[in-house]
């Protein structure tokens, strides 16, 4: 019953444990794979690395069923019908990889010659190391257009924006090991999902048996909510409000908040102008703070943080100027409790609890010592991520909700709300991987280091847009819903696009499913005169391709940096640094191959081998002997083992990593708790939006394009989303989906160990709706309903009543509902919310590009239950 | 000696982990679940709670399945484990019927996740499972011969499961249960469960 009887009697030639790593989400955590006789029999999680400490979660484990699907790709396909659309067979024809490459050299060359902007890129997030290869050859090729289909514009268009300018990282945490109190909007950290996944389940767990009091504010009580010390329902899409009304309290009712903190790490001090700029110093042109010694405005560098003026109110060479803080304080004036219960629901007297509880928790002015460095202790920390950030409001949510740890210094100390892994003093046998936030001219941190498009602050210039995207006129905003929204075309003539997509490169995303209703996304992809899907699967969005590339799948491929960088996935928090790979397990079957090899192959056919070795180079910051020279063909192993040899000496180079797996060394206190030993702020007062307002409504309003100023006000505040006033009677739940812990994207749905499971679950392929609410609308649970939108988009599925789940809210688990025959698991299984989701200016956030993520909708009992 | 587990309620959160290392451990077929999960809920909005309960074969320290089996195939080791042998298992599900937590199966056919047929990882595992036959947990006996801990404790990722030796008063199981107030499920019907839980 055992790996023992395996490897019995068999005459067995082959019995390895092979570390590698996970790609079920993006998480990627490391594995061992145990491969008998050239079967992969079992899936642990290896002890030797910081990712996943020999843990995984059901998805890990069940990763053998994925990759031995029968229905994974194979051979390239071509499409011999020339229609595309959602009812169109492509009609394949099988074909051989040198024709299919020739076909797409022959393509992309003439695209590249005639504009090489016409390509889009486009990429999963599931598999974190397909950054580097896909960006390379976007960047080789010379298109500045790489896409994630619905990643950042469902997950994180706010959120990554928001933790890059305020904690110089990809994401937030709580420093589990010593916060005290948490509170999470929208966020499941440590409870399924997310950034640092697997890991983050083991400290949660201990951080709860250690007694960290959690409140979890969400609309539903599942995940993190299940297992907090108390839920706050709220109405969906309103986190803001209630962080606001939190901040009232604190400020205003309460009077308490770090001011040493405000004053030495923040913009708080700066004085603004009554053009909400910054008053800034005549000679050094540097923002200015109010000297409380010196009775005089002078440059925050010349200043002791101590004497800066927080409040009050000064003339500075004739010109009124007010500290940002006081701003802040005068904004906050509206936003009383009562305020916030009438938006959110949340009754007043809980929102002062709250406030008065988190700010007791803070424990101001307070120190710790951690492995014999004194540190500031601030136990607490706000939370946010995918729930409270996937609306309208993006930006301002999330903003209001770090504010939070802004006021009581909890900010990157320890027990407060930590960046993923913000600053590295380096790896110790080379000093390679070494950054650090840093400030720009005004003070202001820059993150030390990023991942893909621009980093956050400081912001672009907006310009008219060259990108289909919009994103360099949209500067706030990462991924963008005008690659695929109905009035792409009309916005791509308003803005002058000199050119307009011809040709796609996906890899892995099912962007028919990812991002909002399949008609819009069809409509657009469609119009591609050429699709290339590198993928493991036929998927609805493959079948809209010319060409299809079988890929290799995890247990198959290699990577010489599977969670890099330390940013992303890392576990935040003391412990260790650690670089794992991915490396083959199991040969290709059939004709697949990795897509990596394939786009060093496709350059070549290109010719911009040279090119795309600069491009490597670049993005791995290849030094010295280890960088690529000239147009020379470098294997795919090869570049793996220069990258691993430039940042960990030339002993340990690819067959060292091969053998041990992983590479890991401690974590020094500076480096986790770095805040106080970077000599950086960040804004409380973002005075940069009111020039970017300002450059973007000059490029726009000419061209009929109206923003809206209120997004772009240096302070946040509660904007509605579309479906806060939407007034259509019957139109009574606002639905939202949320990430189910048995399920990655649209991935994991084909997975029959996962399937099986989630069809056993209450929640994973059902409808949630209020019990009580749900029987005055004449439901029974497990009734079969429509869900409408008010644009008359509908979805069907079955209704499981419950008492989790605010009286006014929908959810929907996943991004499930596959009606493709190429994953026949998935098919049918479970509820396709985003079909739910208009896409077009008016649901796109008009300063960050986040998609409006909940639909006010109308309920409807199914036919079939008349009868 | 007495193999006992102890799981850990307030740190559980429901994440299958245990339900799907299992079934990658031992390539159950479909529908069957050595370890699983339920989920249940109480109270009303707002005040209500999700509870998260793993369950497994309770390996009794006086199982009833044991009693009725007719032919012996079911057995309780010197250390503890119920266990079944397939060879002299006759299929006549007796002790399903004793079992009173529904943690035994029936073995009817051979099966397989996909309707083409089974995986090379199901030819190695899943074909093991004999048909015909009753089947169940064993707390990985396999595992533990080798020093290993069941698949489901090695592998929970919010280390919520311990396992060790009831009858040893310092262990670390038999010290959560004394310290935590540890219960093992329907303790009424005085089977003496070796699996514990902690309170959430």
């Amino acid at each position: 019953m055992t790996d023992l009887s395996d490897v019995s009697s068999r005459g067995v030639r082959d019995d390895k444990w092979i570390p590698t790593s996970c790609a079920l989400c993006y998480g990627s955590c490391s594995i061992l794979a145990h491969r008998v006789d050239d079967v992969v029999v079992k899936i642990e999680g290896n002890p030797d690395s910081a990712i996943g400490k020999g843990r995984l979660c059901g998805k890990g484990v069940s990763g053998i069923m994925t990759h031995y699907d029968p229905n994974r790709l194979t051979v390239p396909l071509r499409r011999t019908n020339p229609k595309k659309g959602l009812d169109e067979d492509p009609r394949w024809e099988e074909i051989g990889w040198e024709e299919a490459l020739d076909e797409i050299a022959a393509q992309l060359r003439r695209i590249r010659e005639d504009d090489p902007r016409k390509l889009i890129v486009q990429r999963t997030t599931t598999v974190t190391a397909s950054r580097v290869p896909m960006l390379t050859f976007t960047a080789a090729f010379g298109t500045p257009n790489l896409s994630m289909a619905g990643g950042g514009l469902h997950c994180g268009n706010g959120a990554h924006l928001l933790s890059g300018l305020m904690h110089a990282s990809w994401s937030i945490v709580p420093d589990f090991e010593h916060c005290n109190y948490a509170i999470y909007f929208g966020a499941s950290k440590g409870h399924g999902a997310g950034h640092a996944s697997g890991s983050n389940m083991k400290l949660a767990a201990d951080a709860r048996a250690r007694g960290m009091k959690m409140v979890v504010v969400d609309p539903m009580c599942n995940f993190a909510a299940a297992k907090a010390t108390e839920w706050v329902p709220l109405r969906v899409g309103t986190d803001g409000a209630l962080a606001l009304a939190m901040c009232h309290v604190m400020v205003r009712e309460l009077g308490v908040y770090d001011a040493p903190y405000l004053q030495a790490k923040t913009n708080a001090p700066y004085l603004i102008g009554p053009d909400k700029r910054y008053v800034r110093d005549a000679a050094t042109g540097k923002p200015t703070v109010w000297d409380l010694k010196a009775g005089a405005a002078r440059p925050f560098g010349d200043v002791d943080a101590a004497d800066m003026a927080l409040d009050g109110e000064y003339d500075v060479g004739g010109v009124c100027a007010r500290p940002a803080f006081a701003l802040l304080r005068e904004h906050l004036a509206k936003h009383t409790p009562e305020w916030g219960e009438k938006i959110t629901t949340v009754p007043a007297a809980n929102i002062r609890r709250l406030a008065r509880e988190f700010v007791q928790e803070a424990r101001i002015g307070s120190t710790i010592v951690v492995d014999g460095v004194t540190l500031p202790y601030r136990p607490v920390a706000a939370i946010a991520f995918r729930g409270s950030q996937g609306h309208m409001n993006s930006v301002y949510n999330f903003f209001a909700i770090d504010l939070l740890n802004q006021l009581v210094g909890a900010a990157d100390v320890v027990g407060a709300c930590l960046g993923f892994n913000p600053a590295s003093n380096g790896y110790p046998g080379t000093g390679r991987l070494a950054y650090m936030p840093y400030p720009d001219d005004d003070g202001l941190m820059i993150a030390g280091t990023w991942m893909g498009y621009h980093k956050p602050y400081p912001v672009a210039e907006p310009r008219l847009p060259q990108k289909p995207g919009l994103q360099d006129f949209f500067v706030m905003g990462l991924n963008s819903p005008y690659l695929d929204s109905d009035d792409r075309e009309a916005l791509w003539d308003k803005f002058e696009l000199p050119y307009r997509p011809e040709a796609m490169l996906n890899f892995g995303a099912n962007l028919l499913m990812s991002i909002g209703n399949r008609e819009s996304v069809a409509r657009g992809l469609a119009e591609y005169k050429f699709m290339v899907s590198i993928d493991l699967f036929e998927t609805e969005t493959t079948r809209f391709a010319d060409i299809v590339l079988p890929d290799c799948g995890h247990l198959q491929t290699l990577d010489s940096r599977s969670n890099y960088p330390f940013i992303f996935s890392l576990p935040g928090g003391m412990g260790e640094w650690c670089w794992p790979i991915r490396q083959p397990v199991l040969p290709p079957e059939g004709q697949q191959r990795r897509f990596q090899d394939v786009l060093l192959e496709l350059s070549d056919r290109l010719g911009i081998r040279a090119d795309m070795n600069a491009a490597y180079n670049a993005a791995m910051n290849l030094e010295g002997p280890y960088r690529l020279q000239g147009d020379h063909r470098y294997s795919y192993e090869e570049i793996c083992d220069a990258e691993l040899k430039c940042n960990f000496g030339p002993e340990r180079g690819l067959e060292w990593f091969k053998e041990h797996g992983v590479l890991k060394w401690p974590k020094k206190p500076e480096e986790v708790y770095w805040r106080p030993f970077a000599d950086v702020r960040v804004p409380i007062y973002w005075e940069f939006l009111v020039p970017v307002f300002e450059k973007m409504d000059a490029i726009g309003a000419p061209r009929g394009i109206k923003l809206p100023p209120e997004y772009y006000e240096p302070l946040p505040d509660f904007l509605p989303c579309l479906s806060h006033c939407c007034q259509k009677p019957g139109f009574d739940f606002y639905a939202f989906y949320y990430r189910d812990v048995l399920h990655t994207n649209s991935f994991t749905l084909e997975n029959p160990w996962l399937d099986e499971a989630a069809q056993l679950d209450p929640f994973s392929y059902t409808i949630a709706i209020n019990a009580t609410t749900g029987r005055k609308n004449g439901l029974t649970d497990g009734a079969r309903i429509w869900v409408e939108n008010e644009k008359g988009r509908k979805v069907a599925g079955r209704v499981h009543l419950t008492e989790a789940i605010h009286p006014e809210g929908l959810g929907v688990a996943a991004c499930a509902g596959h009606w493709g025959d190429g994953m026949p698991i998935a098919k049918g299984k479970g509820v396709f919310f985003n079909e739910l989701l208009e896409l077009d200016w008016d649901h796109s956030s008009p300063i960050n590009l986040n998609l409006d993520l909940c639909a006010k909708v109308r309920v409807t009992l199914a036919e079939e239950n008349a009868k | 000696m007495r193999w006992g587990m102890v799981i850990d309620l307030k740190r559980c959160i429901a994440c299958y982990g245990c339900q799907l290392s299992c079934k990658a451990e031992n390539g159950t077929p479909p529908g069957v679940f050595f370890a699983r999960l339920l989920k249940h809920e109480e109270g009303q909005f707002p005040t209500v709670r999700q509870l998260f309960l793993p369950v497994l074969c309770n390996h009794c320290e006086e199982p009833p399945c044991v009693e009725v089996c007719p032919t012996g195939a079911s057995f309780k080791t010197e250390d503890g484990i119920v266990d079944i042998d397939p060879d002299m298992c006759v299929g006549c599900r007796s002790c399903m019927m004793a079992c009173p937590y529904g943690n035994r199966y029936f073995n009817d056919k051979p099966q397989h996740y996909f309707p083409d047929g089974p995986t090379p990882y199901e030819e190695r595992r899943t074909a093991r499972h004999q048909t015909d036959v009753v089947m169940k947990c064993n707390f990985c006996r396999d595992r533990l011969a080798v020093g290993k801990e069941p698949a489901c404790v090695a592998n929970c990722p919010a280390v919520a499961r311990y396992f060790g030796d009831l009858d040893d008063p310092n262990s670390e199981v038999s010290r959560l249960i004394k310290d935590r107030g540890g219960f093992p499920l329907h303790p009424e019907l005085g089977t003496k469960p070796s699996v514990y839980y902690l309170p959430a």
